[in-house]
């Protein structure tokens, strides 16, 4: 009587189990290509919204991504428009205040920063989530890649300043260390063979 | 009881979030904004619909010493195959419900009406239970997220309210602030429901 209630037990179980994976395999197969290009659309607009000059994105590998210094450096594009080359955008996830901030950084090849945009961040709601709002991601546009920028908490920033995110120091730093960090990446690796 | 009252029971009288004080973590967690509640309820109510009436028409099959992994394994499933279908066919709505969706599984209200009614009562009745109870959740989260976003952002679904003077309460979007809303409405609902009792309750 027993043995007979596991194996009925079992087999039902079974059945739903099965079943269930059935679907969801179906249901994968239906809408993994599908949601596999709908990501890489959304990361070419995400790289585009920082280098708007570019019209297409080609991944380059780099000796260094990832490594020492530059272990916040994910991925490097190259952004290109009629064949020409007009700048690079860099992927950094430096550690803000809730874990690792994901943003990409846009340079164009004249060393200028020509936007930066927060893709995912899990940063105080509020406070350090402020940091993905047009108004702070403006800030770095136009800046200089080879001044190493600063944080300054009020007042009219110059040049190599950002302003602070009013009780979100921690997470203004760390966007800004992405940034300086992905300009000297950039600046070292790609700019400085075609100054020279 | 009737399928309109089995559907409206859940609005106010045995409101899942308020009355039930269920799937409290959610609650918590995503009443930030109002646009995260009103996304989490309607996803919910969705997942709930489903799962409501998957376990009506299994509950025969499935013998009660086996109920809960069957529940757990349906509800999971049937998730999953939301948030894919979501991500492939609504990419906009995945953008902005995307983290909710995987925090639908362990909603304990889900599971709760599963084992409370679903498991026990027809299709129809069952589609209405899960229906009631998901708006009521949307219900609960409205009011909870419109007093915070109000209160510690100074807008209502994104538009500011005030001027530029005001300053928000930002420990009210901020997770003492989800306590402080829950308890103070819990306390006026009691205090309501008492006085109606005649102070008898």
């Amino acid at each position: 009587m027993r043995k007979n209630e596991i194996v009925d037990f079992g087999w039902r179980l079974f059945i739903i189990t099965f079943s269930v994976a059935l679907i969801l395999a179906v249901g994968n197969y239906v809408t993994a290509d599908k949601i596999e290009r709908l990501n890489i659309q959304l990361q070419d607009e995400a790289r585009k919204s920082v280098l708007p000059d570019a019209t297409e994105f080609k991944n380059i590998t780099l000796e260094g991504i990832g490594q020492e210094e530059y272990k916040m450096v994910q991925s490097v594009y190259e952004g290109k428009k009629d064949g020409a080359t007009v700048g690079y955008t860099v992927n950094v996830s430096p550690n803000g205040f809730g874990g690792a901030i994901d943003m990409i950084v846009g340079i164009d090849t004249d060393g200028k920063i020509t936007g930066i945009k927060i893709v995912n961040s899990s940063e105080t709601a509020g406070l350090g989530s402020k940091a993905q709002e047009p108004e702070f991601e403006n800030q770095f546009r136009g800046k200089d890649a080879g001044s190493s920028l600063k944080v300054i908490k009020n007042g009219t920033p110059r040049e190599d300043e950002i302003v602070a995110i009013s009780g979100a120091t921690i997470t203004t730093n760390a966007v800004t260390d992405g940034v300086n960090t992905a300009a000297n990446f950039i600046r070292e690796n790609l700019l400085k063979v075609k100054g020279e | 009881m009737s399928i309109t009252k089995e559907f409206s029971k859940g609005l106010i009288e045995e409101n899942p979030t308020l009355v039930q004080l269920v799937g409290m973590c959610p609650t918590l967690a995503i009443t930030t904004s109002v646009t995260n509640g009103i996304g989490m309820g309607l996803s919910t109510t969705a997942v709930l619909v489903g799962s409501n009436v998957a376990i009506s028409l299994l509950r025969k099959f499935v013998p009660s010493k086996i109920r809960i992994p069957a529940f757990v394994v349906i509800i999971a499933g049937f998730v999953t195959l939301i948030d894919m279908l979501i991500k492939a066919y609504f990419p906009a709505l995945s953008k902005s419900l995307g983290i909710y969706i995987p925090l639908i599984v362990v909603n304990c209200i889900i599971l709760a009406r599963a084992e409370a009614f679903a498991y026990k009562f027809e299709i129809g009745k069952s589609a209405a239970d899960g229906l009631g109870m998901g708006l009521g959740f949307t219900l609960a989260l409205m009011l909870i997220s419109s007093i915070r976003e109000i209160l510690g952002n100074g807008t209502f679904l994104g538009i500011p309210l005030f001027g530029e003077s005001f300053q928000p309460a930002l420990i009210m979007i901020l997770p003492p602030g989800g306590f402080l809303t829950l308890g103070l409405i819990l306390g006026v609902k009691n205090w309501l429901t008492d006085r109606k009792k005649g102070g008898e309750a």
